[in-house]
């Protein structure tokens, strides 16, 4: 048994790691005042802190000391393994960023145990609103929480109930909205994967406060393991009672199933998801009427997104006061990201509104992976923009978002140092809603695929200048005209490059080149004499024998036969191929 | 199982959650089968069966970390609970040997302190 535990990490982004050297004298230093047989010292990958010189984390206590000196050892040795000190001038108030409310259980319980859900405090929330509340004080409840769904919109969840409930009708529905399909984020898959109560419970508590019996699950059918899970959970349920006729002894009843979605894009819209449970191909229609008064077969419906119901069932068991205290007055609660791209540490964090974008970047996650300066963030996936880094420190929340001609989204978050080029950025997004567009309406259908021609031909070195204009004019006729949120949100990624960008498109088109040298058309490639070493190798691999030199001359190639593979770059050993 | 209703709903919530006592939970989303875990999740299953040792395997959703997955949580008496990352099977059986067996934790794997002894 320890009496002391020591984790050590060197946290600078220095090119050598320290933490090794640093752990040996430690712990010589431990050994020398004989304190080694009650002292653990540990090398950790990762302490949580970046940028914090060499960190030690001294347990029980709980003390952090931040940048850390070898000439520091010694006395942390002596007042805090050996005795129970703090040193106070190298200690860091450790704050963390996170707080998960809806990860609650995600990564700590067995999702396929609703034993161990149910002991971790689940089925708390239903039991409230069945057996303490009406369906108006839960929906009062959620009014008092603030939230706001988390599927992108962030309409207020109790307005959408509220309207729902209002609806004179003999049936209604609950649909859980897990079409998750941007491209880069994966919340929603998580927390149906790890904890599928939850969103159960959520659905529940949903339906009992509109007045439903009946419930979906709309999942995708790429997501097998959500599907597996949550069919495992609904079984587990049934056998309890918590889901079918009078659900725990009360009078309220409510089935739930899973409805299987093929992977459209489009699906993930309202009422192209309800088609799609329909049996109808699945194509939007315009709104009004809004699925709350007329949604699935004809009855008024409400759809959620996974994440709010996970948020709905923690609401009704801790209460919307303490809900609505974390985050900002607009905007309440916490929104799970998933960050990716070029950071150091990919992954999900679930962070109060309000935060910084910098933050999440560089404190949660560590920063950008190679060491390059961050230029950009995109948030919302294909219908969201980008936000340069200039406005990294604005406060994550759905309005500050939309000021910035982004959106919240679903929380796709990915994160874009100088190698990438925000034309070819604009390109991808663009592509994907061309691709996923589903044909009714024509802005999206033809004003999406002509946008990406006009794209196409500026990453090749034919754009025009007026194509600027254009681009915009049609961003603007798609954003008023397109029947559903696909189509309107769709040029998103290029009015927001364009907003913040544009000198990088005009330098696509006056200049030829791409300054990240993402752009491949663009690319030009030449050899440098002097680092030339005459080895022939790139003459060799290169595939349309652009290359020419001899042992006597330095290597040179015709940029009339290049065709811009890259290939002698890839090979030559001295650096001296140069791309611009 | 019998069907709850209220008065059992209660009485089974407030069962107290720690019957864990050591165990080591495998994060076992898709992401985390992806990065090896199943393979992982079989290695400590196979181990602790034959070892006998006394500790409780159980699988888990995502932990959020996903750079580092596969990610295991091994909480063991006397020793905070913590989260290996990239775990392989080779890790894996040094958690076995140093930390359940040997009471001490591993060197340059741990990704996350989740404090607490």
């Amino acid at each position: 048994m320890f009496t002391k535990i020591v984790f050590i990490k060197d946290t600078s982004a220095g090119p050598q790691d320290q933490t090794r050297d640093f752990y040996t004298r430690f712990l010589d230093t431990v050994r020398r005042f004989g304190f080694l047989e009650q002292t653990n010292v540990v090398r950790v990958a990762d302490i949580g802190l970046y940028g914090h010189g060499i960190v030690v984390h001294i347990l029980p206590d709980n003390i952090v000391y931040h940048n850390v000196k070898d000439t520091d050892i010694e006395r942390i040795v002596e007042n805090s393994v050996k005795a129970d000190k703090v040193l106070e001038d190298l200690v860091f108030q450790y704050q963390p960023k996170q707080n998960r409310l809806v990860l609650r259980n995600c990564g700590k319980i067995d999702p396929e145990s609703v034993d161990e859900y149910i002991q971790n405090g689940g089925y708390q929330g239903l039991k409230k609103a069945l057996f303490e509340s009406t369906p108006e004080q839960v929906i009062n409840e959620i009014k008092t929480s603030g939230l706001r769904g988390r599927g992108g919109a962030g309409y207020p969840t109790w307005l959408k109930w509220t309207q729902c409930r209002s609806v004179p009708s003999s049936e209604r529905f609950v649909i859980c909205n897990a079409d998750e399909g941007d491209p880069g984020a994966y919340m929603d898959r998580s927390v149906l994967e790890g904890d599928p109560h939850s969103v159960i419970e959520g659905m529940l508590i949903a339906a009992y406060a509109i007045g439903a019996a009946k419930g979906y699950f709309y999942i995708r059918a790429e997501y097998p393991l959500a599907v597996q899970r949550i069919q495992k959970a609904l079984d587990q349920a049934a056998q309890l009672g918590l889901i079918g006729q009078n659900i725990l002894g009360s009078q309220f009843s409510c089935n739930l199933e899973i409805r299987l979605g093929a992977g459209a894009f489009v699906c993930g819209e309202e009422t192209a998801l309800i088609a799609s449970i329909e049996g109808k191909r699945g194509t939007p229609r315009p709104r009004p009427p809004y699925p709350t008064t007329r949604g699935l077969w004809d009855k008024p419906t409400i759809i959620n997104n996974v994440e709010t119901l996970a948020n709905v069932s923690y609401i009704l068991a801790n209460g919307g006061q303490k809900y609505a205290g974390i985050g900002t007055p607009k905007s309440t609660g916490t929104k799970v990201f998933a960050v990716t791209g070029k950071i150091k540490n990919s992954g999900l964090v679930e962070v109060p509104m309000g935060i910084t974008l910098r933050e999440i970047v560089y404190d949660i996650c560590g920063g950008i992976a190679s060491g390059k300066d961050i230029r950009a963030v995109q948030t919302g996936g294909p219908s969201g923009g980008v936000i340069p880094r200039e406005h990294l420190d604005t406060p994550v929340d759905y309005e500050n978002l939309q000021k910035l001609g982004s959106i919240m989204g679903s929380g796709g978050m990915i994160v874009m140092d100088t190698d990438d080029c925000m034309v070819d950025i604009a390109k991808f997004y663009l592509g994907f809603c061309v691709d996923e567009s589903c044909g009714k309406c024509a802005p999206c259908r033809i004003g999406g695929y002509q946008m990406l021609k006009i794209l196409n031909r500026i990453t090749e070195g034919n754009g025009k200048i007026e194509d600027i204009a254009t681009l915009k004019r049609m961003s603007r006729a798609m954003q008023k005209a397109s029947l559903c949120g696909l189509g309107q949100n769709a040029a998103n990624p290029v009015t927001s490059t364009l907003k913040y960008f544009e000198d990088e498109y005009r330098e696509h088109i006056l200049e030829k080149r791409c300054r990240a040298g993402k752009c491949q058309s663009l690319a030009r490639y030449s050899i440098i004499p002097e680092k030339c070493k005459r080895c022939s190798l790139c003459a060799t691999n290169c595939p349309v024998k652009a290359i020419t030199g001899s042992k006597d001359v330095a290597y040179s190639i015709n940029p009339d036969v290049c065709i811009k593979c890259g290939k002698c770059l890839e090979v030559c050993k001295f650096k001296a191929v140069l791309k611009v | 199982m019998s069907k709850l209703d209220r008065a059992s709903l209660e009485a089974f919530q407030n069962q107290p959650a720690g019957q864990r006592k050591d165990y080591i939970n495998v994060g076992m989303s898709a992401c985390g089968v992806a990065a090896g875990a199943a393979e992982v999740y079989q290695v400590f299953s196979d181990e602790i069966r034959t070892r006998n040792l006394p500790v409780a395997l159980h699988q888990c959703g995502c932990a959020g970390m996903c750079y580092a997955e596969p990610l295991v949580e091994v909480k063991t008496a006397g020793l905070p609970s913590v989260t290996y990352g990239r775990v392989t099977k080779e890790v894996a059986i040094k958690i076995l040997d140093r930390h359940v067996t040997g009471g001490m934790l591993v060197n340059d794997a741990i990704f996350s302190i989740n404090t607490g002894i």
